[in-house]
């Protein structure tokens, strides 16, 4: 089982590898607007056809494909410093301290899904850094809360005691002697977190609260798309895929991860 | 014992109650620069810009605001719109119907199926049939539901011609949100209906039974199923509130016109008190159903009974 999925994850990192080198090797523009090439059909100019603009289908894809990594690399990094941080630190200080931590991660896992995201990108100004920020809100609690509660359990442990006891300062014991103890779980963690942040991203701009035009991401390809479904549905169709394949390879990890490491987050 | 558990578990979603409606309150306050500017426009005049802010409060200190929205909510005044003036309790009050209508057949179309694909899975364990159900069940989690709306309405509805493409008014319009927002939560449920029914099969009273010759069927359907039940029926008590995120997107999707429609119209239209109503609302729903999952983890678990602090 395991083998399999990694081979089907090779397979699909390949397929997007394909995506964006032979969109780096076609070299179209993807905001460049040409009226004669509306709903162009594929051909040598324009491989996957063009949208309801002129512009050019693959160009896009390779664009919305590299934001969403982008955004999705981007968030769970900042997440997943700011979880894990104030996880260690929680837990080593216990008290008032931690019952806040863990209030305040009650309260942004008190909206189901998407919608703290939602509701504070549709506040904030639209645009890729507030997005970021918006997903980034919602993100980091996963992280604190795993962290937090392996922090719990390991505090009385006999290396941690002993290296407290040495007087060695509680950043070098979090991040030396901790975080390699906690990773497995965390990077379980991380790669569903992968996953629900490129449906995040493109949730939001499909809303039209994330990524702004001419700007390419795959969620406003497939709102656009959708409204054009009759006449082009290869321009719905084609965004789609290239998300679906995107989440299910960092679900695959996840899975993968999982049973490698054999630990039960999430 | 018991009632004190309960109550135990209701009193902890209290301060979490405290910091939503907080944090609903502020949402307003992250309008950048001052949502009456977003709202009129910097050529408005002066005298209509005052009137605006005199309207949403926001002429006075933030926490007489605060003790203003507090109280409000208390007493059922969850603020007018912007838009049509209407109270926003009012707005929420027509929409949340059709929601709930979505919900409750997508949840039970989600429960059938996962309960079927897991059932295959467990039975077939590491089999080829386990792998295509998990499969089928990988791909549904990953599927997102912006685009399988979207590829559904094509082909039944455009193409086939065999069912309604958006609203609620024709019979047949609910399938295809139905289907559309059942099939993340089908993915889930029936990874945890494998690994529930797998690890019930593992207990020690089913070895005893079959050792007993107690039929295949029987052990299944009834032995191992109830033991394997309590997981999943608290994860379907929490699906009860989950729905509501996909929600949003699938009524976006179809022009259903639920709470989710709203609060997308809201947004776009830049409805504030709308859109902080509307949140709150689907935050509070998935409290509740949060709560009821715990409760029912209490009442049907003998060992979480025990466990409880």
């Amino acid at each position: 089982m395991v083998s399999m999925r990694i081979r089907f994850l090779w397979l699909v990192l390949a397929l997007m590898m394909l995506v964006l080198m032979l969109a780096w090797l076609h070299g179209a523009d993807p905001a460049a607007v040409d009226l004669d090439a509306i709903f162009a059909a594929p051909s040598w100019a324009h491989p996957l056809g063009c949208d309801d603009l002129g512009r050019d289908l693959l160009a896009r894809l390779a664009q919305g494909l590299r934001l969403s990594l982008l955004v999705a690399v981007v968030v769970i990094a900042i997440s997943a410093t700011v979880g894990i941080t104030v996880g260690i630190f929680s837990a080593m200080q216990g008290g008032a301290i931690d019952a806040l931590v863990m209030r305040l991660t009650d309260i942004v896992l008190s909206f189901p899904g998407i919608l703290l995201a939602i509701a504070l990108a549709s506040m904030l100004e639209p645009g890729i850094g507030n997005l970021i920020l918006a997903l980034t809100v919602v993100g980091w609690t996963g992280f604190a809360r795993l962290t937090r509660a392996q922090g719990l359990s390991l505090r009385r442990a006999p290396f941690v005691e002993a290296a407290m006891g040495l007087g060695v300062s509680p950043a070098v014991l979090s991040v030396r002697y901790l975080l390699p103890v906690m990773a497995a779980p965390l990077l379980v963690e991380a790669s569903f977190g992968i996953a629900a942040v490129m449906i995040g991203e493109a949730g939001l701009s499909f809303l039209g609260i994330g990524v702004q035009p001419p700007m390419a991401s795959l969620g406003t390809m497939i709102r656009d798309g959708a409204r054009v479904m009759l006449v082009s549905p290869m321009l719905v169709f084609w965004p789609g895929m290239v998300l679906f394949f995107l989440v299910l390879a960092a679900n695959l990890l996840g899975d993968a991860l999982r049973d490698q490491l054999d630990c039960r987050a999430n | 014992m018991m009632a004190r558990l309960i109550l135990g578990r209701v009193m902890q979603s209290v301060p979490t109650l405290f910091g939503v409606v907080t944090l609903v309150f502020l949402l307003l306050h992250l309008v950048p620069g001052d949502p009456v500017d977003a709202l009129l426009g910097e050529t408005a005049l002066p005298a209509d810009r005052q009137a605006l802010r005199h309207e949403m409060h926001l002429d006075q200190p933030l926490a007489s605001q605060y003790i203003h929205y507090m109280r409000g909510l208390v007493r059922g005044d969850w603020g007018t719109s912007l838009v049509d003036h209407r109270p926003v309790l009012a707005r929420i009050r027509e929409r949340i119907g059709a929601t709930a209508q979505l919900a409750l057949v997508s949840l039970i179309l989600a429960a059938g199926l996962a309960l079927l694909l897991g059932y295959v899975a467990a039975r077939h364990a590491n089999r080829v049939l386990d792998y295509a159900a998990m499969g089928v069940s990988l791909c549904g989690i990953s599927i997102p539901n912006f685009w399988l709306g979207p590829m559904l309405m094509l082909l039944f509805s455009l193409w086939l011609g065999w069912l309604p493409v958006s609203g609620n008014d024709q019979p047949g319009s609910i399938i295809l949100p139905a289907i559309t927002l059942g099939t993340a939560l089908a993915a889930m449920l029936a990874r945890l209906c494998r690994s529930c029914w797998l690890e019930a099969m593992q207990a020690d009273s089913i070895m005893t039974a079959r050792a007993m010759g107690v039929s295949e069927r029987m052990i299944w359907f009834k032995m191992a199923a109830r033991l394997a039940a309590i997981p999943v029926i608290t994860a379907f008590a929490l699906q009860l509130g989950a729905v509501l995120g996909g929600a949003v997107i699938t009524e976006t999707v179809f022009d259903w016109p639920g709470l989710g429609l709203l609060t997308v119209e809201a947004i776009q239209r830049r409805d504030y008190p709308l859109v902080q109503g509307c949140v709150l609302v689907i935050a509070l729903w998935y409290l509740l159903a949060n709560l009821l999952a715990d409760l029912l983890g209490l009442l049907l678990d003998p060992r979480q009974r025990a466990g409880g602090e």
